[in-house]
């Protein structure tokens, strides 16, 4: 599923609020205020979300006048990196080092706090010797009309997408759906708002038969 | 849920049944306001839901899912078209997409093939394309909503629509 090619999936926004001074310099600097940063493996973060460039996930460094293209289009990439370490492993890994440790202090018992180390231990090690599962998710953000549309389906990615987008931009974002759509499209409040009132038809009952249950 | 996002969805599977039935209705062909008559073939996919708490539902896949005896007796069991897949004609060119009536999320988003080769263009194409399709889809929608509002016009759609569910019966 890419933006350039192929099938494409995504779900609609719209981004309310005015755009202020937003411009190619301040878009530039809030996007590197929260460009993707690499997740340090001797921390307990275990997500990282930030901006890259769309045409480079290692980079987050924008040239000047690139951001805004021709029509107020703007093309985001958010990079989203996990770096967990699967429960299964982490337990046979800890069983693994508990086993060493008695092996090796000739015991048949660890203490508490001498469990707790291990564990301690065996997890860092391990997210030292993995790698983050990297997403990336695009974005087209339309200025004049406030458009955005985010290329994921997933509920989770689309949660952290909101989340940066609205914490970089300093503006509210708006899920587009049928009811939504049809504000955005001119239908008049108070027709939106007589709709919201009509009851549901039954289509496989005669004419005069109710609503639906 | 809220009732207000409930409404609206139930709205939203009425709308995907409307389309249906205009569909058969003018054979393939759906006028589409200031743009004139489009093609609109439900395809592949057909899913029906009762919606509101029992929430039953049925799935039919089939090249062409409507004719399928299962999607009729689905309507005629109260259920309405929750989700689907949309080949939309315009003129020369095809777009096809899977739209969810409740969300309104579109997936699987097929758009017409680009005339330009450079990767800039290409973008700004493809994204003009999917502006387009959305004010395709976003266009009938509100069209079915004018109508349902319209005192004169619904009762007529609505009483047509019951004998269509009928006459469906195998």
């Amino acid at each position: 599923m890419g933006l350039l090619n192929g099938t494409v999936s995504y779900l609609r926004f719209v981004a309310m609020g005015e755009l202020g001074d937003l411009n190619e310099e301040t878009l530039k600097d809030a996007l590197e205020a929260h460009a993707f940063r690499d997740i340090d493996p001797n921390s307990e973060e275990e997500r990282s979300v930030g901006w890259v460039r769309f045409d480079d996930p290692f980079s987050a460094e924008w040239a000047p006048g690139e951001l805004i293209q021709p029509g107020g289009l703007v093309v985001l990439r958010l990079r989203i990196d996990t770096l967990k370490v699967p429960a299964l492993t982490l337990k046979a890994h800890i069983q693994a080092a508990e086993r060493d440790r008695l092996t090796a202090a000739a015991r048949d018992k660890l203490t508490r706090a001498e469990k707790d180390q291990v564990k301690v231990e065996v997890r860092k090690d391990l997210r030292r010797r993995s790698l983050p599962k990297m997403a990336l998710v695009d974005v087209l953000w339309n200025l004049s009309t406030g458009d955005v549309r985010l290329f994921s389906t997933g509920r989770a990615v689309a949660a952290l997408f909101c989340e940066a987008f609205e914490k970089t931009m300093a503006l509210e974002l708006r899920s587009v759906g049928p009811m939504t759509v049809l504000w955005l499209r001119g239908l008049a409040e108070e027709d939106a708002e007589a709709l919201s009132r009509t009851e549901p038809e039954r289509f496989h009952l005669p004419v005069g038969s109710g609503g639906e249950a | 849920m809220s009732d207000a996002h409930e409404r609206f969805a139930a709205l939203g599977r009425e709308f995907l049944t409307w389309l249906w039935f205009e569909t058969e209705r003018n054979h393939g062909r759906v006028n589409l306001d200031g743009v004139g008559p489009i093609g609109v073939e439900l395809t592949r996919r057909l899913a029906l839901e009762t919606g509101g708490a029992a929430g039953e539902n049925s799935t039919v896949s089939a090249d062409t899912p409507t004719v399928v005896e299962e999607a009729r007796v689905a309507l005629r069991t109260g259920k309405k078209v929750s989700s689907t897949r949309l080949i939309l004609e315009v003129g020369e060119r095809q777009f096809e997409l899977a739209i969810h009536g409740e969300s309104f999320v579109f997936s699987g988003v097929k758009l017409p093939t680009l005339l330009t080769a450079a990767e800039d263009e290409r973008l700004a194409e493809r994204f003009a394309l999917i502006e387009e399709l959305e004010a395709i889809v976003d266009g009938l929608y509100v069209q079915f909503a004018r109508l349902r509002l319209d005192p004169d016009a619904w009762p007529e759609t609505r009483a047509a629509m019951a004998r269509w569910v009928l006459a469906s019966e195998g």
